[in-house]
């Protein structure tokens, strides 16, 4: 391990602090000897005995750590559109990911490529078909990891500058045993409930008058229960399952001039109780509906405006998202520099990056939050290490990051943030990414105190924007008056939306959070406050406006 | 969350969902389609036909005569609808590893402006003119109407600018050495035969099978990877045109897939394939055949492991008739297809070539995806109508060794202006000329034994100590383009000498065939008198479609071999699990 360096007192600290917050995930004392009792351990235990026992091409050095992570993906998904189902599938793998590190944990086979292999693994438990797959992947991840390693040899000659860290971290090994969950559902009631969520433009009376203008209408229901088995040369032996599920429409028409109309909504959880009710999804998808026939009127945003913007706290959820949450992630530099890591906040340790008034944690312990369900919970890594609470911004200032076991300058060990997607290698990521406002303003106040910035400026009307779409393009965005008047508009980006605006440039926050559970490859959540910006950039997006339909569509 | 959803985003979905019909495996083996042969007119009209024919008819009779700003009536509209339900059962080293099924429809709709001379499609404007988009399964029209109507509005978008490309192109382009239409004239075609069935399969039982055949190669400790798959698939192809065609047409097609793969010990790596296919699952072979199979399998890449080296080559060969077939298929086959005769980058291999000799006078080829059977051999490559909605039927390409005709879709070329009913396509694609059934047919046959000895006598005559005899050969690729070497890519998979002084054959690996392919079909000197049937999926800028060859054995005076190219990865360093231990294993601890 790298000494920890005189400068860094404070990461110290730092670490002290999420060590103070580890234990909250509490492992019941499990051994090998109960993880034998499910044949897939007991197949992946054998299998790493006999690799780390007698795995060495002669002449070279044995590996010196290996991880076994079996992922058994249990995965329905039924899609349908203008009130038909286009059909569903289900399918059930199982896929072994094996990871070979040949050298120590100084300097080993690790990069970008070169310790991990894929293997197919059976869905029957049958110990020597699941060995036969590791066996396969483990030949291959030594052969490549011996010349990874010979590569990676050859570069350190190259540079002046030695590693600043270590390339692996040394864990303690964890042995927790989950019971795995099961995929149940009615799935026939899912394919006719989905057909019948893609059909309300045409059944709903309340949206009859847009019913010829919807262009499309697309629903899905996804559900998915994910298992994995995870052992390493180490000791660790991890049992751990999740669910995922989601229901969601798309709808979408042009205006008039053209312009492409979308909107989309979609309930996410971890179990099936966590989506909204039947009439709740209606609901909402009526709204959804009924704001195309709004938008279509909308008038088009001015050509540019500067001046203070209001995000919902949804929309907030997805910029702090893509513009914090992705950041502060600790990932190993390059080799021969003296960086600590990468990204936008690669330098930004102990400096301020947020307003002081603004707070962030990662909490993957944190598994409801006001009765909802976050995806982005978990107890155990996918490298086995225990989630911990990671304090990374206090009063705006960045003091941690979240590190897996690929050491940085300053952070030798995981945090227990190194997670992986489906068949993935794993990554620093977020879990539950939690910011909070000390004394933030409630709804009312925020809004009172936009207007209040617009008669400062002298200006006539400011912006506020409900929910966003891909790429900070606004999907909701109201124009509003000295008054408090609000207007619909269309056709508008953000601008000036960057770390320097978050750090400089948000004057207050609210009180409430927004949960986003986003189901993507690493599912996540992104607990946020709305955030009110002190100046932004609105623009017409000017995009090229689509012809609208040659021919009207059928009766 | 981000409001995600887009147009866009379901249309890269629907690439995607064309993955599952096909199944990534080290060679590119793989499955479906093939048909029933009943067209019956007297079917009641499908609800999806049918709203496929109104759709269209309002779609051809509104687009380009409405609103201010008229745009170009489209002068063809069609709409071909494949609606496919398939179930996949897959095993790996004797445990089950995937298990699934699967239901898609999908419109293909084609959308044609300008004239049957000069179109939207013309020269590298081809694959443009297709558009597809899932459509809902049920018989709810309204929701398919809809889809239809999505569709077309989109394809008529990308028409609209493909044709202004096409004129400017014209315009400023030399006169093109081949100035044939870009669309034939053709009859309508009417024939609506009974849809087929979602597939039924057994899945428990026939997860058993699988599994206990892929279980069998426990015996063989060597093969390193294995793999046996079943597939079934049920499809039915509906077609409607503004010509007025109506066409139903269903296919059905199983497979069993096996594949075995090894590594001797200087890198090499080897594997082989077999396939077997009937137009339904309870037309496959018995568990017992399979079992047969799957040991033969193992047991000829036992031998191949410890097989010598090959040493480059040139002398006599016999090819066996499958080896002859995927010969046929590669060198002959793929350079006889319609559009390889025109356009700047083909290499027009045959195109002046018509009338001519270009194959021993003894040898005759036809292409005829009419027969669904060969012997009791199954073949893949049958179909009633072809992907432009025309019927199929029997092409006889080179008589006697005189080449008469090509493959030809509704793409005219200079020497032809009909479609000839081979106008073939993926889910997604444009048709182009391809092969259904190519038929190897010989006046020159002799008992194999005599070709054996004929082989040995012409070993002799040049002086060599052997002859090479190709029992399998592997489909590879055929490049038919101008700037590549006029060059077929088969890959021998096993290949003996047969030694002129009466040792016994033996087996060599590592056998690659190089040399011009016109050259070494004109030295054929003599043919068995069986024919051998390939069943295979064939590859190529229309997709991948089923197709079956069927070739006696050839006797080659001449073809050129040389090492193949091979990996220097060592052979796995640990035994397999489950290997019987040897002294030179740790299985055992």
């Amino acid at each position: 391990m790298n000494p920890i360096r005189p400068t860094s007192l404070l990461a110290v600290a730092a670490l002290l602090l999420t060590s103070l917050g580890a234990p909250r995930v509490s492992v019941a004392q499990q051994t090998r000897a109960d993880a034998e009792k499910d044949p897939v351990f007991n197949a992946m235990l054998e299998e790493l005995d006999r690799s780390m026992g007698h795995l060495q091409l002669p002449g070279f050095e044995k590996p010196f750590f290996i991880q076994y992570r079996i992922e058994e993906v249990d995965d329905f998904e039924t899609r349908a559109a203008y009130g038909a189902s286009t059909g569903s599938q289900h399918s059930h793998q199982r896929i072994a990911r094996i990871t070979v590190r040949v050298g120590d944990y100084k300097t080993d086979s690790s990069g970008a490529r070169g310790d991990g292999a894929l293997e197919l693994a059976s869905l029957d438990d049958d110990p020597i078909a699941m060995r036969s797959s590791l066996w396969s992947g483990t030949d291959q991840a030594y052969k490549a990891a011996l010349s990874a390693l010979a590569q990676k040899q050859a570069e350190l000659k190259q540079v002046q500058t030695p590693p600043q860290a270590d390339d692996f971290s040394k864990e303690k090994p964890t042995v927790a045993l989950a019971e795995p969950h099961k995929l149940t559902l009615d799935e026939k009631s899912w394919i006719d409930r989905t057909a019948r969520d893609s059909g309300i433009y045409r059944t709903d009376p309340s949206v009859s008058a847009i019913q010829r203008d919807v262009h499309y209408s697309s629903s899905a229901f996804h559900a998915r229960v994910i298992t994995i088995w995870l052992v390493n040369s180490e000791g660790t032996i991890v049992r751990k399952s999740t669910g995922g599920y989601q229901e969601s429409l798309g709808v979408g028409t042009q205006a008039a001039d053209g312009m492409r109309v979308d909107r989309s909504y979609a309930t996410t959880g971890v179990t099936i109780k966590d989506l909204d009710s039947p009439e709740t999804f209606k609901k909402t998808a009526v709204s959804l509906i009924a704001s195309l026939a709004d938008l279509r009127k909308a008038p088009l945003v001015e050509e540019e405006y500067h001046g203070p913007v209001l995000l919902s706290a949804d929309a907030s959820a997805d910029t702090l998202r893509s513009l914090l949450a992705n950041g502060v992630t600790a990932t190993r530099p390059k080799l021969g520099t003296e960086a600590r890591t990468n990204g936008p906040f690669s330098s930004s340790f102990h400096a301020r990056i947020l307003p002081e008034f603004l707070d962030v944690v990662d909490d993957p312990a944190l598994k409801t939050y006001e009765g909802k369900g976050l995806v982005g919970a978990y107890d155990i890594d996918d490298e086995g290490i225990p989630a911990q609470a990671v304090k990374l911004v206090n009063s705006g200032r960045l003091d941690n990051y979240l590190i897996g076991r690929v050491p940085v300058r300053d952070f030798p060990q995981s945090n227990g943030h190194g997670r992986a997607g489906l068949t993935g290698p794993s990554n620093p990521l977020i879990g539950v990414f939690k910011v909070t406002a000390q004394s933030g303003l409630s709804d009312e106040e925020l809004n009172r105190k936009l207007i209040a910035l617009a008669k400062d400026r002298g200006l006539k009307s400011v912006y506020c924007v409900a929910t966003l779409g891909v790429e900070a393009t606004p999907r909701m965005l109201y124009r509003v008056d000295l008054d408090g008047k609000r207007e619909l508009v269309r056709g508008a980006i953000l601008d000036d939306l960057d770390q320097r605006a978050l750090r400089s440039n948000i004057e207050a926050a609210g009180k409430g959070l927004w949960v986003a559970n986003y189901t993507g490859d690493v599912p996540s959540t992104v607990l946020a406050p709305a955030l009110l910006f002190s100046d932004l950039t609105i623009r017409r997006a000017n995009e090229k406006n689509e012809k609208l339909p040659y021919y009207p569509p059928p009766d | 969350m981000p409001e995600n959803y887009s147009l866009a985003a379901r249309r890269r979905r629907l690439k995607s969902l064309s993955r599952f019909f096909r199944f990534a495996a080290p060679v590119a083996l793989i499955l479906f389609a093939g048909l029933t042969t009943v067209a019956n007119a007297q079917q009641p009209s499908p609800v999806l036909l049918d709203t496929m024919t109104a759709e269209l008819h309002r779609a051809y009779t509104s687009l380009g005569k409405q609103g201010d700003d008229k745009q170009l009536p489209p002068y063809f509209l069609s709409y071909a609808v494949s609606d496919a339900s398939a179930v996949s059962i897959r095993a790996q080293f004797g445990a089950l590893a995937d298990s699934s099924s699967n239901h898609i429809r999908v419109a293909d709709v084609q959308v044609r402006l300008g004239d049957p001379k000069l179109d939207n499609t013309h020269g590298n404007h081809r694959g443009s003119a297709v558009n597809s988009l899932q459509l809902p399964l049920g018989d709810d029209r309204e929701a398919l109407a809809r889809t239809l109507w999505l569709a077309t509005n989109a394809g008529y978008s990308n028409a609209l600018d493909n044709f202004l490309r096409v004129k400017t192109e014209a315009q400023v382009r030399a006169k093109e050495e081949d100035s044939s239409p870009d669309f034939s004239q053709e009859k309508p075609q009417i024939s609506v035969a009974a849809p087929a069935p979602l597939v039924q399969v057994d899945r428990t039982a026939w997860e058993q099978r699988v599994r206990t055949l892929s279980r069998i190669f426990r015996e063989y400790p060597d093969v390193y990877q294995n793999l046996v798959l079943l597939t079934a698939q049920n499809e039915t192809d509906y077609y409607a045109s503004s010509e007025g065609s109506r066409v139903v047409a269903p296919h059905l097609q199983a497979r069993v897939v096996i594949l075995a793969v090894t590594r001797a010990e200087d890198g090499m790596d080897l594997f082989r394939a077999q396939t077997f296919e009937a137009e339904t699952i309870a037309g496959l072979p018995s568990q017992a055949d399979l079992e047969s199979a799957v040991h033969n399998l193992g047991k000829s890449l036992e031998a191949l492991r410890k097989a010598p080296l090959t040493e480059p080559f040139n002398g006599p060969a016999i090819l066996s008739g499958r080896a002859s077939a995927v010969f046929f298929h590669e060198v002959l086959g793929h350079r006889l297809e319609g559009q390889r005769q025109r356009g700047d980058e083909e290499g027009q291999t045959f195109t002046k070539e018509l009338n001519k000799e270009v194959l021993p006078t003894f040898l005759s080829v036809a292409d005829d995806p009419t027969v669904s059977t060969f012997g009791k051999t199954w073949l893949s490559g049958n179909y009633t109508y072809d992907d432009e909605g025309q019927k199929s039927r029997r092409v006889d390409l080179i008589q006697d060794g005189v080449l008469k005709t090509f493959l030809m879709s509704r793409l005219p070329i200079a020497s032809f202006a009909a479609s000839n009913g081979h106008g073939r396509a993926q889910t997604g694609r444009m048709p182009t000329g391809r092969q259904g059934n190519l038929i190897v047919t010989s006046t020159k046959s002799v008992p194999e034994a005599d070709l054996r000895k004929q082989l040995i006598d012409e070993a002799k005559k040049q002086g060599k100590p052997y002859g090479l005899f190709f029992e399998d050969i592997s489909s590879g690729f055929a490049v038919t383009t101008r700037n590549s070497p006029q060059a077929f890519q088969v890959i021998p998979l096993v290949v003996y000498r047969v030694y002129v002084d009466g040792r016994p054959d033996e087996l060599v690996r590592g056998v690659s065939i190089v040399g011009t392919p016109l050259a070494a079909m004109k030295r054929i000197l003599a043919t068995g008198d069986k024919s051998e049937v390939f069943n295979g999926e064939c590859g190529a800028e229309s997709g991948t479609v089923p197709v079956s060859a069927v070739a006696p054995a050839m006797l080659l005076s001449e073809i050129e071999t040389q090492r193949q190219q091979q990996g220097t990865a060592r052979p796995p360093i640990l035994p397999i699990p489950g290997a019987p231990a040897t002294s030179s294993t740790k299985e055992a601890q």
